[in-house]
Protein backbone atom coordinates (compact mmCIF):
# COMPACT_ATOMS: atom_id res chain seq x y z
CA UNK A 1 0.00 0.00 0.00
CA UNK A 2 2.82 2.22 1.11
CA UNK A 3 4.83 1.98 -2.06
CA UNK A 4 7.96 3.63 -3.17
CA UNK A 5 6.36 7.25 -1.42
CA UNK A 6 9.11 8.67 0.79
CA UNK A 7 7.69 9.17 4.27
CA UNK A 8 7.25 12.27 5.17
CA UNK A 9 9.70 12.59 8.55
CA UNK A 10 8.01 15.68 9.88
CA UNK A 11 4.45 14.26 10.69
CA UNK A 12 4.46 11.26 13.28
CA UNK A 13 5.03 7.38 12.01
CA UNK A 14 1.39 6.86 12.20
CA UNK A 15 0.63 8.99 9.00
CA UNK A 16 1.49 7.22 5.94
CA UNK A 17 1.48 8.46 2.19
CA UNK A 18 -0.51 6.85 -0.44
CA UNK A 19 -0.30 6.97 -3.60
CA UNK A 20 -3.65 8.83 -5.06
CA UNK A 21 -3.81 6.97 -8.22
CA UNK A 22 -4.29 3.28 -6.43
CA UNK A 23 -7.66 2.26 -4.78
CA UNK A 24 -7.76 1.32 -1.65
CA UNK A 25 -9.07 -2.09 -1.21
CA UNK A 26 -12.28 -0.89 0.46
CA UNK A 27 -12.82 1.16 -2.83
CA UNK A 28 -12.28 -1.69 -5.06
CA UNK A 29 -14.98 -3.62 -2.64
CA UNK A 30 -17.80 -0.98 -2.82
CA UNK A 31 -17.03 -1.10 -6.80
CA UNK A 32 -19.05 -4.11 -8.47
CA UNK A 33 -16.65 -5.91 -10.47
CA UNK A 34 -16.91 -5.02 -14.02
CA UNK A 35 -17.75 -9.02 -14.77
CA UNK A 36 -20.37 -9.25 -12.20
CA UNK A 37 -21.56 -12.82 -12.91
CA UNK A 38 -20.26 -13.17 -16.36
CA UNK A 39 -21.27 -16.74 -18.41
CA UNK A 40 -19.35 -18.78 -18.42
CA UNK A 41 -17.66 -18.44 -22.19
CA UNK A 42 -16.89 -14.50 -21.31
CA UNK A 43 -15.74 -15.53 -18.54
CA UNK A 44 -13.36 -18.15 -19.54
CA UNK A 45 -12.31 -15.68 -22.71
CA UNK A 46 -11.35 -13.07 -19.81
CA UNK A 47 -9.21 -15.23 -17.64
CA UNK A 48 -7.56 -16.32 -20.70
CA UNK A 49 -6.58 -12.48 -21.18
CA UNK A 50 -5.57 -12.24 -17.46
CA UNK A 51 -3.16 -14.91 -17.98
CA UNK A 52 -1.62 -13.30 -20.60
CA UNK A 53 -0.90 -10.11 -19.09
CA UNK A 54 0.61 -11.50 -16.23
CA UNK A 55 3.24 -13.29 -17.76
CA UNK A 56 6.08 -10.87 -16.67
CA UNK A 57 4.79 -9.87 -13.49
CA UNK A 58 1.73 -10.57 -10.94
CA UNK A 59 -0.07 -13.44 -10.24
CA UNK A 60 -3.36 -15.25 -11.21
CA UNK A 61 -5.86 -16.22 -8.40
CA UNK A 62 -8.49 -18.90 -9.39
CA UNK A 63 -10.76 -19.47 -6.37
CA UNK A 64 -13.72 -22.49 -6.76
CA UNK A 65 -16.52 -22.73 -4.04
CA UNK A 66 -19.91 -23.79 -4.33
CA UNK A 67 -22.87 -21.69 -3.64
CA UNK A 68 -26.36 -21.83 -4.09
CA UNK A 69 -26.73 -18.19 -4.68
CA UNK A 70 -29.93 -17.47 -2.35
CA UNK A 71 -29.53 -15.06 0.47
CA UNK A 72 -29.59 -17.13 3.99
CA UNK A 73 -33.19 -16.03 4.28
CA UNK A 74 -34.18 -17.62 0.84
CA UNK A 75 -32.59 -20.25 1.78
CA UNK A 76 -34.51 -20.87 5.20
CA UNK A 77 -37.81 -20.63 3.35
CA UNK A 78 -37.11 -22.72 1.02
CA UNK A 79 -36.07 -25.30 3.36
CA UNK A 80 -39.04 -24.89 5.46
CA UNK A 81 -41.18 -25.56 1.86
CA UNK A 82 -39.53 -28.42 1.79
CA UNK A 83 -37.73 -27.47 -1.77
CA UNK A 84 -34.25 -28.58 -2.58
CA UNK A 85 -31.57 -26.18 -3.16
CA UNK A 86 -29.80 -26.23 -6.12
CA UNK A 87 -26.43 -25.72 -5.58
CA UNK A 88 -24.54 -24.50 -8.04
CA UNK A 89 -20.12 -23.87 -8.67
CA UNK A 90 -18.51 -20.16 -8.15
CA UNK A 91 -15.70 -19.41 -9.74
CA UNK A 92 -13.83 -16.40 -9.05
CA UNK A 93 -10.73 -14.82 -10.86
CA UNK A 94 -8.74 -11.99 -10.09
CA UNK A 95 -5.19 -10.69 -11.14
CA UNK A 96 -4.89 -8.47 -7.98
CA UNK A 97 -6.81 -5.52 -9.12
CA UNK A 98 -9.73 -6.53 -11.38
CA UNK A 99 -12.00 -9.71 -10.60
CA UNK A 100 -14.32 -11.97 -12.62
CA UNK A 101 -16.85 -14.45 -11.49
CA UNK A 102 -19.50 -16.70 -12.64
CA UNK A 103 -21.66 -18.91 -11.82
CA UNK A 104 -21.59 -23.00 -12.99
CA UNK A 105 -24.90 -25.10 -12.73
CA UNK A 106 -24.61 -29.03 -12.56
CA UNK A 107 -24.61 -28.67 -17.00
CA UNK A 108 -22.22 -26.06 -17.35
CA UNK A 109 -19.62 -27.50 -15.21
CA UNK A 110 -18.60 -30.17 -17.63
CA UNK A 111 -18.05 -28.06 -20.35
CA UNK A 112 -16.50 -25.49 -18.01
CA UNK A 113 -13.92 -28.09 -16.85
CA UNK A 114 -12.48 -28.94 -20.39
CA UNK A 115 -12.29 -25.28 -21.40
CA UNK A 116 -10.67 -24.26 -18.07
CA UNK A 117 -8.16 -27.29 -18.35
CA UNK A 118 -7.16 -26.49 -22.07
CA UNK A 119 -6.22 -22.55 -20.42
CA UNK A 120 -4.47 -23.74 -17.64
CA UNK A 121 -2.53 -25.90 -19.98
CA UNK A 122 -1.76 -23.79 -22.18
CA UNK A 123 -0.62 -20.82 -19.48
CA UNK A 124 0.83 -22.39 -17.10
CA UNK A 125 4.45 -23.18 -19.18
CA UNK A 126 7.04 -21.55 -16.68
CA UNK A 127 6.66 -24.72 -14.56
CA UNK A 128 9.90 -26.90 -14.52
CA UNK A 129 9.61 -29.77 -16.38
CA UNK A 130 10.96 -32.94 -14.70
CA UNK A 131 14.41 -32.66 -17.32
CA UNK A 132 16.88 -33.13 -14.30
CA UNK A 133 17.36 -36.29 -12.36
CA UNK A 134 19.09 -34.86 -9.62
CA UNK A 135 17.93 -35.59 -6.19
CA UNK A 136 19.10 -32.89 -4.79
CA UNK A 137 16.17 -30.70 -6.51
CA UNK A 138 13.82 -29.42 -4.15
CA UNK A 139 10.38 -31.27 -4.37
CA UNK A 140 9.36 -34.29 -2.66
CA UNK A 141 6.53 -35.26 -5.57
CA UNK A 142 10.25 -35.05 -8.15
CA UNK A 143 12.03 -37.30 -6.11
CA UNK A 144 9.32 -39.96 -5.67
CA UNK A 145 8.77 -39.97 -9.03
CA UNK A 146 11.81 -40.66 -10.07
CA UNK A 147 12.20 -43.25 -7.37
CA UNK A 148 9.63 -44.89 -8.71
CA UNK A 149 10.69 -45.08 -13.13
CA UNK A 150 14.48 -45.77 -11.90
CA UNK A 151 15.33 -49.10 -10.72
CA UNK A 152 15.90 -48.66 -6.76
CA UNK A 153 19.24 -48.18 -5.49
CA UNK A 154 18.57 -49.03 -2.41
CA UNK A 155 17.62 -53.29 -2.76
CA UNK A 156 13.82 -53.46 -1.62
CA UNK A 157 13.11 -57.02 -1.39
CA UNK B 1 -0.95 -22.42 7.16
CA UNK B 2 -0.18 -26.03 6.81
CA UNK B 3 2.28 -26.59 3.38
CA UNK B 4 1.90 -30.05 2.48
CA UNK B 5 4.66 -31.75 0.88
CA UNK B 6 3.32 -35.04 -0.68
CA UNK B 7 0.33 -34.07 -3.59
CA UNK B 8 -1.78 -37.36 -2.32
CA UNK B 9 -1.73 -36.51 1.11
CA UNK B 10 -2.88 -33.02 0.07
CA UNK B 11 -5.40 -34.42 -2.63
CA UNK B 12 -7.00 -36.71 -0.01
CA UNK B 13 -7.70 -34.31 2.89
CA UNK B 14 -8.70 -31.86 0.75
CA UNK B 15 -11.38 -34.04 -0.53
CA UNK B 16 -12.46 -35.14 3.04
CA UNK B 17 -12.22 -31.58 3.69
CA UNK B 18 -14.65 -30.63 1.05
CA UNK B 19 -16.55 -33.70 1.66
CA UNK B 20 -17.41 -32.77 5.75
CA UNK B 21 -18.72 -29.50 5.01
CA UNK B 22 -21.25 -28.92 7.40
CA UNK B 23 -23.89 -27.85 5.40
CA UNK B 24 -26.46 -28.62 8.02
CA UNK B 25 -25.65 -26.11 10.40
CA UNK B 26 -26.12 -23.23 8.57
CA UNK B 27 -26.61 -23.77 4.98
CA UNK B 28 -23.86 -22.37 3.88
CA UNK B 29 -21.03 -23.91 2.34
CA UNK B 30 -17.75 -22.50 4.03
CA UNK B 31 -14.85 -24.56 1.78
CA UNK B 32 -13.12 -22.71 -0.82
CA UNK B 33 -10.78 -24.13 -3.32
CA UNK B 34 -7.89 -21.16 -3.92
CA UNK B 35 -4.78 -21.85 -7.04
CA UNK B 36 -2.18 -19.17 -7.44
CA UNK B 37 0.12 -19.17 -10.77
CA UNK B 38 2.81 -16.22 -11.11
CA UNK B 39 4.29 -17.21 -14.45
CA UNK B 40 7.22 -14.55 -13.48
CA UNK B 41 8.50 -17.08 -10.63
CA UNK B 42 6.80 -19.91 -12.16
CA UNK B 43 5.06 -21.00 -9.04
CA UNK B 44 1.65 -22.70 -8.04
CA UNK B 45 0.19 -22.70 -5.26
CA UNK B 46 -3.24 -24.55 -4.26
CA UNK B 47 -5.30 -24.01 -0.90
CA UNK B 48 -7.92 -26.14 0.35
CA UNK B 49 -9.93 -24.39 3.42
CA UNK B 50 -12.94 -23.87 5.30
CA UNK B 51 -11.77 -21.24 7.44
CA UNK B 52 -10.95 -23.13 9.93
CA UNK B 53 -8.59 -25.90 9.04
CA UNK B 54 -6.52 -24.74 5.85
CA UNK B 55 -4.35 -27.42 3.34
CA UNK B 56 -2.24 -25.92 1.36
CA UNK B 57 0.46 -27.26 -1.45
CA UNK B 58 3.30 -25.26 -3.69
CA UNK B 59 5.34 -26.55 -6.40
CA UNK B 60 7.27 -25.49 -9.75
CA UNK B 61 6.92 -28.69 -11.25
CA UNK B 62 4.66 -29.20 -14.65
CA UNK B 63 3.45 -32.91 -13.52
CA UNK B 64 2.07 -31.48 -9.86
CA UNK B 65 -0.08 -28.88 -12.68
CA UNK B 66 -1.08 -32.13 -14.40
CA UNK B 67 -2.34 -33.97 -11.19
CA UNK B 68 -4.00 -30.65 -9.73
CA UNK B 69 -6.18 -31.07 -13.55
CA UNK B 70 -7.43 -34.31 -12.46
CA UNK B 71 -7.76 -32.72 -8.60
CA UNK B 72 -10.00 -29.43 -10.73
CA UNK B 73 -12.29 -32.46 -12.07
CA UNK B 74 -12.85 -33.80 -9.19
CA UNK B 75 -13.49 -30.39 -7.48
CA UNK B 76 -15.71 -29.13 -10.03
CA UNK B 77 -17.66 -32.65 -9.39
CA UNK B 78 -18.47 -32.54 -5.81
CA UNK B 79 -19.12 -29.19 -6.17
CA UNK B 80 -21.85 -29.43 -9.13
CA UNK B 81 -23.43 -32.81 -7.80
CA UNK B 82 -22.93 -32.42 -3.87
CA UNK B 83 -20.64 -33.96 -1.22
CA UNK B 84 -22.08 -36.99 -1.17
CA UNK B 85 -21.29 -38.13 -4.61
CA UNK B 86 -19.90 -41.36 -4.52
CA UNK B 87 -16.01 -42.44 -5.54
CA UNK B 88 -16.10 -39.36 -7.23
CA UNK B 89 -12.69 -39.87 -8.10
CA UNK B 90 -13.54 -42.55 -10.70
CA UNK B 91 -17.07 -42.95 -11.21
CA UNK B 92 -17.57 -39.28 -11.14
CA UNK B 93 -15.30 -38.74 -14.52
CA UNK B 94 -16.58 -42.16 -15.96
CA UNK B 95 -19.68 -39.93 -15.83
CA UNK B 96 -19.14 -36.88 -16.55
CA UNK B 97 -17.45 -38.34 -19.80
CA UNK B 98 -20.13 -40.60 -20.17
CA UNK B 99 -23.08 -37.58 -20.26
CA UNK B 100 -21.22 -35.67 -23.11
CA UNK B 101 -21.81 -38.75 -25.41
CA UNK B 102 -25.36 -39.22 -24.85
CA UNK B 103 -25.68 -35.50 -25.30
CA UNK B 104 -23.84 -35.32 -28.28
CA UNK B 105 -23.96 -34.31 -31.67
CA UNK B 106 -23.30 -38.19 -32.83
CA UNK B 107 -20.87 -40.90 -32.23
CA UNK B 108 -17.45 -39.92 -31.72
CA UNK B 109 -15.79 -42.26 -34.33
Amino acid sequence: MVGSLAQPTHLPPYFKLRKVSSKSAREREREPSLFAFAMPDPFLNELTSMYERTTERGSVWVTLKRSSMKSKAKRNKMTSAGETIEYRCLVRATDGKKTISTVLSAKDHLRFQASYATILKAHMSALKKRERRDKKKAGDGQTKQEDLKKPPKKSSS
Amino acid sequence: MVYISSWDEFAERSIQLFRADPQSVSCVLTSRYVMKYRHCDGKLVLKVTDNRECLKFKTDQAQDARKMEKLNNIFFTLMARGPDVDISEVSGKEQSEAQPTKKGRGRKQ
